[in-house]
């Protein structure tokens, strides 16, 4: 038999049972759909989360003090533990070579007041070093100037929504406000950037770290962040900087974050997140296998007589068998093709009503849910094929099994 | 012209060389026994005939005299239980399914009194299948099948479908199906069973046309005045051969 001739029979015989057909095709299409749409969610969110790292900057690695191994949870008693100075930052600057940049970071929250309006905001004391890094743009004035970090000074550069806020229409350049007990002058307003990784570039106001270290009346910086120009110098710059700060220290007392890592473990427990999901919707492919196989021992049994006739036609067991698995095959293509054109309609109507959130379908994802679909309905369809071409001829003509 | 006779006979063992290649079934003793839950029905028992090339054999009998079962072994859709099938002269009672398939493809046309045809196919369709199974390339199945149609009157029916023709009309899209690989052996059951005599007599005539063209044709009827008109009438009883008549068939 010729492959196209198969293909024809094949086709043919599901035409007849165009609703049958019809049904256990969507039974496949539901599955593949919901494979390619929670594949690619779970993609989004990697490629979200990814985002949202690279808007944090570039190659970064951040020294926080204290000794733990997850960040984020040092201990709230920071005096017991030695603090991270500007001293230290200025001795990283100095020893280790090959830095772009190097910013000292504290961090307070205090309420901004202007007039009538007050808000709490969180309150970074930064240096100029700070907005290249992070890539922070200027939607009005400009950032904190270069110059001696323990200088200090009475000016601020506040966020988008925080001087949407408390300004409303007025142009908050040039305004004098009160953080906390103090007065700064507003220089600068930055350009939206949104949040990332739970910290909202847009209700913020930036100071001057020296500033921010003596109205909070803290010893230590909230952390160090350095800048390297490439990744692959990243272990370099790591393994000096802690040289440096042990060396100073007497001892490790502090943590050292590369936003690489951090970003690996996301990726790996979002791809994992991902095969899971996906993983649960492919049972779904594999249940519309057995609707597959149901239609399939279902038209073997209509059919008892035909496959008689075949066989009688000098059909070999071979041939029938491939009659029955590529109309089994084709059932699942159909369904495949109906499923991968609902999930890819399904991720584009959802890129378009969330643009924020990068879904997008992904080739192997597809491909993968194709062959998933295939092998289902092969696989399923081999037991009423077997089971066709097991007849024995002269029961089979009578349709008897 | 050796007979079957109705005792069973060992013709394996008798002389009868010269006529040899000119026998195309010859069946030594064969029995076939259905199980049916506890019981077995012996639909042949040691049965032994001969057919020669060119003949056309009526088979007759009653109901479960075991005719339909013995046109089955002979179209190697059934095997025997026991005994010998020459077809030939090469035995195929142990081949393979897929062997018998491959005679049944080559050697055989098959005529059923349902007709057997697809429903869902078109007369040409039906036709084509065999062609298709072989493997035939498409030009040659599409020359082979008009002319096999346009042979028994069909030229104008190639895109019906088998509910949009008369019985008569169907059986001879199966006659057809059943030349279209030009078998030396036509195996007819019963086909004009679901006919009107007159319809009837029109496929038997084409039969007979095809038997004079020198197709070799078993035939089972139910009907006395269709196996007058082959040129040997062998009856059967309880799985045996119980008569051999010439009938008025024959070449003139």
């Amino acid at each position: 038999m010729r492959p196209a001739d198969v293909a024809a029979l094949a086709t043919e015989s599901l035409r007849l049972h165009r609703l049958r057909t019809v049904l256990s095709g969507i039974a496949v299409a539901i599955g593949v759909a919901a494979v390619l749409v929670l594949a690619g969610v779970g993609d989004a969110a990697k490629r979200y989360v990814v985002g949202r790292f690279a808007a944090m900057g570039a190659n970064l690695v951040t020294v926080s003090p204290g000794r733990t191994e997850t960040s984020g949870m040092r201990t709230m008693f920071e005096g017991a533990e030695r603090a991270l100075t500007l001293d230290d930052c200025d001795a990283i600057r100095r020893r280790v070579p090959g830095l772009r940049a190097v910013a000292p970071v504290s961090l307070g929250t205090g309420a901004f007041r202007y007039g009538e309006k007050r808000r709490d905001v969180y309150v970074v004391g930064v240096t100029a070093e700070y907005a290249t890094m992070r890539e922070l743009a200027m939607e009005r004035g400009r950032f904190l100037p270069p110059g001696d970090p323990r200088a200090g000074g009475s000016y601020a550069v506040i966020g988008r929504k925080l001087a949407r806020e408390v300004f409303g229409a007025e142009n908050p350049v040039g305004r004098m406000v009160r953080i906390g007990e103090r007065r700064f002058r507003v220089i600068g307003v930055l350009a939206p950037k949104g949040q990332s990784l739970g910290f909202d570039f847009d209700d913020l106001a930036l100071i001057p770290v020296a500033t921010g270290l003596t109205m909070f009346d803290k010893v230590s910086l909230f952390h160090i962040i350095v800048q390297v120009s490439d990744p692959a110098a990243i272990p370099g710059a790591v393994a000096r900087v802690k040289a440096v700060l042990v060396d100073r220290h007497r001892g490790e007392d502090f943590t050292v974050v590369t936003q690489d890592a951090m970003l690996k473990s996301f990726r790996a427990v979002l791809d994992t997140l991902t095969a899971a999901v996906a993983g649960i919707a492919a049972i779904a492919v594999a249940v519309a296998g057995i609707g597959i196989m149901n239609v399939m021992l279902i038209a073997v049994s209509e059919r008892i007589a035909e496959v008689g006739l075949l066989k009688a036609l000098g059909a070999r067991s071979t041939q029938v068998t491939k009659l029955f698995l590529v109309e089994a095959l084709l059932l699942s293509a159909l369904g495949a093709v109906i499923g991968i054109a609902t999930g890819l309609a399904v991720l584009a109507a959802g890129a378009r009503l969330w643009p924020a959130f990068p879904l997008a379908p992904s080739p192997p994802w597809i491909v993968g849910a194709l062959a998933l679909a295939l092998t289902t309905g092969g696989l399923f369809g081999l037991i009423p094929a077997r089971r066709a071409a097991a007849l024995p001829p002269a029961e089979a003509l009578q349709g008897k099994r | 012209m050796s007979a079957a006779p109705a005792s069973p006979v060992r013709e394996a063992t008798s002389p009868e060389a010269p006529s040899a290649a000119r026998e195309i079934i010859r069946l030594d003793d064969v029995t076939r026994v259905y199980r049916v839950g506890e019981t077995e029905v012996r639909a042949l028992d040691h049965v032994s005939m001969s057919v020669q090339r060119g003949e056309f054999v009526a088979l007759v009998g009653p109901s479960g005299s075991g005719k339909s079962s013995l046109l089955q072994v002979l179209g190697c859709l059934d095997s025997p239980t026991s005994g010998r099938y020459l077809l030939n002269g090469a035995a195929v009672e142990a081949l393979s399914p897929d062997r018998l398939a491959g005679i049944r493809q080559r050697e055989m046309g098959f005529v059923f009194q349902s007709y057997h045809l697809v429903p869902r196919m078109t007369a040409a369709r039906n036709v084509e299948l065999p062609l298709i199974l072989a493997g035939v390339d498409p030009a040659e199945r599409r020359q082979r099948v008009e002319a096999a149609l346009r042979s028994t009157g069909l030229a104008g029916r190639m895109k019906h479908r088998p509910d949009q023709m008369s019985g008569g009309e169907r059986q001879r899209v199966a006659i057809a199906r059943a030349m279209v690989m030009r078998p030396q052996l036509l195996l007819a059951d019963e086909p004009t069973g679901n006919l009107d005599s007159r319809t009837g007599d029109e496929i038997v005539t084409m039969l007979e046309a095809l038997h004079h063209d020198g197709l070799t044709i078993v035939l089972v009827t139910h009907d006395a005045r269709v196996a007058a008109r082959a040129e040997r009438v062998l009856t059967m009883r309880d799985g045996r051969f119980v008569d051999e008549r010439r009938g008025d068939g024959g070449r003139p």
